[in-house]
């Protein structure tokens, strides 16, 4: 049976119906047109679906749309605040932490959630809070890079 | 090659694609949604290799919801190319779009589309399937033994795919009399598959003038174009694909798969729009893997370390299909003419069907099988002879006017200069002279490989390169390609020298992509074609428009145009100052006369170039546990000219991973009695992710330009995956003296490797 669910979404109040085994990545996506959270297994392998909830970092193909019910969900489409890249994804353009842009959102949501809770991270720090997330196109080197330079930039 | 020495080129300018990327703006065919849009979900066999008796849709299609079930028995027969470029000897015609046989387990038998994926996964289990099981083979071995059951009836011979290729140069058995020393060894590769992250999708609808349009993820839009129009009867003004962005491909992506036809035709049968997403596993099961290979490899050596005779077989496993087995077969057979120099050759190279999972063209495309193979045996020679084994390879390493593998005389010394530059790097025959740990579990040792790979797929496939270029009314020209976003900022690369060559800034340029009805026809991003090849054809397009705007600047300046040049947007009289119009001045209406027309047309068909590398690697094994940890990577290349260095740098560390990951962890395994796929998925199939990967330290040169690629550029995204391999098991061997010659090496096979050394020393 469908159920209704009031939540908000990048900091916009958000209402729906949805039925109560859909996912929160089915719902970002389908529902709110918010095609920037990609799905690469849809069974919490790949990480590419991560979003922030209540700023804890979750896997949005594990987790229904109905318990994000009340809270805050952040997608990567909420992370530039208003207009201005943040500085993670300014960091992601410089150190081209990225080729095909696929896991992207992911990461650039994975790390936020890292930086909010730990502003100066170490190079290792970074790879182990990253480790869960699957990149294949150039070989993390630039993502950790990426990740430092903007953890360095919001400090300053 | 044209000018050396620009300024645009050569800088990591921001890549245009990055914004949209960042943001979760950048579209993939998966994001696409239309009104009344269907979903479609495939059928895939139980069972390895089958006749169909009987299938049966009723029951699913009275599912409410379900709009349409496809069979064998309702979609065309046509026998077709499920790869590229058609026609050519690379590829196979083999595939019909459902067959009343199955090949492989997870082949698809039929195909659903309803108003949801849950119904149309419902509607699956209701379709009913009667096979009729045929004996089914697993192994290149077993295909090819006598009896074995005959997969296509369109094979060569037997299960053999094409007649196998043999290459001949000199004398080898001369050759082998007047070796000094003789190794023969053989060598087995696993199946690694691309794992792209973004799975196949495509979307398509069809209007009502009978038009199909496809968004599609591919490398090779215009081959799908060409092979649905072809399958489905249609004229090529009948259908469009579209490609905005795609998810990685890695080579795999040049094939068309199942789905493309069958949401094709379930959007014709329903007349609504229809996506259709594998899912991982389905992209595992319904993928192109790396093709398994054996290889029997045997040299002849002068004591000082001359190579005077190579010997090889190859046997590719090809899986259940052809798609590029002809293609990776030759190529990689073929290379094995050189990266060693060696006047006598004989080398055999043959494809097989067996009832695996479909390989395909992955990265690296048969080289990196064959020189796996090659790099190790060069490493164990030069053990044998007493000799450092980076002074070995440079002893023979092909320079200028060496007969490639394409049989074009190689341009400049590339590989020596990486060898060179690699080991000066490391201080490599220091290292060679350092202290060995004996204490403790942990035996680091070093290691280096080699590769060369060509840019392009010439002469196999006799490619173009295509761009036009347009002058817009303000000063700024686009750019149109049909070259695929693949990701790795092609299009950026050729906005680039599109700038340089035109005299405008970066930004000046826009590129428009994506859509066959628009840009010029474009083979597909594979083969390390793009740089090269439409990188040039964009040199010559924005070269023609330049010739137009300095002709139409000289009369606006009363001089001739070859006293004009264009820099930063200014056409400026050669040697006199002050007589200059801007490029908007020139290009924009005057008084009533609108606007000038300046288009140019760029094509060009190259001959082959090569780029080079060396990988030097340090490894850490656990004799414990028997743990493999890569320790750090100085990857040299030589590329002829680096068009952004950011950019290349990502390939190569990019490459790299997945080298790792298929010389380490990386293969797609299958149960050895039913075909069964064991490891679809990320949780089983073990990729190597951000603790695994160590430092790279990434080393450009330009040193061995090529006269065909736009500045000398040469392409990179085959190069960094192949020699990081046997850089890795030569390290490997130099730590705890056990030579591996297959690959994915694991940590049970180490171990089990040094009981046996302990076994045969006591
Ligand atoms: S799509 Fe959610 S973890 Fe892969």
């Amino acid at each position: 049976m469908p159920v209704e669910i009031a939540l908000t979404v990048n900091g916009v109040p958000v209402r729906a119906v949805v039925e109560p085994r859909q996912s929160l990545a089915d719902f970002l996506r389908e529902d709110l047109a918010l095609t920037g959270t990609h799905l690469g297994c849809e069974h919490g392998a790949c990480g590419a679906c991560t979003v922030l909830v209540d700023g804890a970092a979750v896997r949005s193909c594990l987790v229904f749309a109905v318990q994000a019910d009340g809270g805050e969900v952040v997608t990567v489409e909420g992370l530039a605040q208003g207009g201005a890249l943040s500085p993670l994804q300014r960091a992601f353009r410089a150190h081209h932490a990225l080729q095909c842009g696929f896991c992207t959102p992911g990461f650039l949501v994975a790390a936020t959630a890292l930086l909010a809770e730990n502003p100066d991270p170490t190079a290792d720090e970074v790879r182990a809070a990253l480790s869960g997330q699957i990149f294949r196109c150039t070989g993390y080197v630039g993502i950790v890079e990426a990740v430092l330079a903007a953890a360095k930039a919001e400090r300053a | 090659m044209s000018r050396v020495g620009s300024s645009i080129v050569g800088t990591s300018v921001k890549r245009t694609d990055v914004i949209g990327k960042v943001t979760g703006t950048a579209r993939y065919a998966g994001d696409v949604k239309l009104a009344g849009m269907l979903h479609g979900k495939m059928k895939r066999s139980t069972i390895a290799h089958a006749n169909i008796r009987r299938i049966d849709a009723s029951r699913a299609l009275a599912l409410p919801g379900v709009k349409a079930v496809l069979t064998h028995e309702n979609v065309p027969r046509v026998l077709h190319y499920g790869a590229p470029h058609p026609r050519s000897i690379s590829v196979t015609c083999d595939q019909y779009i459902l067959d009343r046989k199955v090949r492989y387990w997870g082949e698809g038998v039929a195909a659903v589309a309803a108003t949801s994926e849950e119904i149309a996964e419902e509607a699956l289990d209701l379709i009913e399937v009667e096979y009729e099981p045929l004996p089914a083979v697993f192994t290149v071995e077993a295909a090819q033994a006598p009896g074995a059951p005959q997969i296509h009836e369109t094979a060569y011979a037997g299960n053999v795919l094409f007649k196998p290729v043999v290459v001949t140069r000199g004398d080898v058995a001369q050759g082998f009399a007047e070796a000094d020393l003789v190794i023969e060894g053989e060598y087995e590769t696993g199946r690694p598959t691309p794992a792209y992250m973004e799975p196949n999708v495509c979307v398509c609808q069809w209007d009502n003038t009978g038009k199909l349009t496809v968004w599609v993820s591919t490398q090779a839009a215009f081959m799908v174009r060409g092979i649905l129009a072809e399958v489905l009867g249609l004229p090529l003004t009948r259908v469009r694909v579209l490609v905005d962005h795609m998810g990685g491909g890695f080579g795999a992506k040049q094939d068309l798969f199942q789905h493309e036809f069958l949401c094709a035709l379930l959007a014709k049968e329903t007349r609504h729009p229809v996506r259709m997403e594998y899912t991982r596993g389905e992209t595992f099961v319904g993928g192109r893997s790396r093709h398994p290979c054996k290889i029997w490899l045997k040299q002849g050596f002068k004591r000082d370390g001359t190579i005077v005779a190579r010997e090889a077989r190859t046997v590719f496993d090809s899986g259940a299909y052809g798609s590029h087995g002809p293609g990776v077969t030759i190529v990689g057979t073929t290379a094995l003419t050189s990266l060693y120099r060696c006047e006598n050759v004989r080398l055999e190279g043959r494809c097989v069907y067996t009832n695996a999972p479909i390989a395909g063209a992955f990265r690296g495309y048969g080289v990196v099988q064959t020189y796996y193979a090659l790099d190790i045996q060069m490493d164990e020679a030069a053990e044998r002879l007493g000799m450092d084994p980076v002074e070995l390879k440079l002893k023979n390493a092909v320079r200028e006017g060496d007969m490639a593998p394409s049989d074009h005389p190689l341009v400049g010394h590339g590989l020596e200069d990486c060898i060179r530059r690699g080991a000066a790097e490391v201080g490599w025959a220091a290292l060679r002279q350092r202290p060995r740990e004996q204490a403790g579990t942990l035996r680091r040792g070093w290691g280096m490989g080699c590769e060369m790979h060509g840019s392009s797929a010439y002469p196999g496939i006799k490619e173009q390169g295509n761009a036009i270029v347009k002058m817009n009314e303000d000063g700024t020209a686009v750019l149109l390609t049909g070259a695929a976003g693949l990701g790795t900022g092609a299009h950026t690369a050729l906005a680039q020298i599109v700038a340089e060559e035109l005299g405008l800034a970066f930004d000046a340029v826009s590129v428009v992509h994506g859509d066959t009805d628009i840009v010029p026809w474009d083979i597909g991003a594979f083969a390390s074609h793009t740089t090269f090849m439409v990188g040039r054809a964009a040199q010559m397009a924005a070269a023609e428009v330049k010739r137009q705007l300095l002709q139409r600047a000289g009369e606006q300046l009363e001089v001739a145009a070859e006293d004009l040049e264009v820099r930063d947007g200014v056409i400026a009289v050669r040697g006199v100052a002050g007589r200059r119009i801007t490029v908007r001045e020139c290009m924009g209406p005057k008084l009533g006369i609108p606007a000038a027309n300046l288009v140019g047309n760029g094509t060009y068909t190259p001959t082959k170039s090569y780029s080079f590398a060396a990988h030097f690697v340090e490894v850490q094994v656990d004799i414990a546990t028997g743990q493999i940890d890569v320790l750090q990577v100085i990857p040299v290349h030589e590329v002829g000219k680096v068009v952004h260095p950011i950019a290349a740098a990502g390939q190569i560390e990019g490459g790299i991973q997945q080298g790792i990951g298929h010389t380490l962890t990386e293969d797609y395994v299958i149960d050895p009695a039913t075909g069964r796929s064991l490891n679809a998925g990320f949780v089983d199939y073990k990729m190597p992710l951000s603790l695994d990967m160590p430092p790279i330290r990434t080393i450009l040169l330009e040193t061995a330009p090529d006269p065909g690629g736009p500045y000398g550029a040469k392409g990179i995204g085959e190069d960094p995956i192949i020699a990081i391999g046997p850089a890795i098991a030569n390290a490997v061997h130099d730590a705890i003296g056990v030579r591996f010659r297959h690959f994915p090496i694991t940590p049970e096979q180490v171990l089990a490797a040094l009981k046996e050394k302990a076994g045969a020393a006591a």
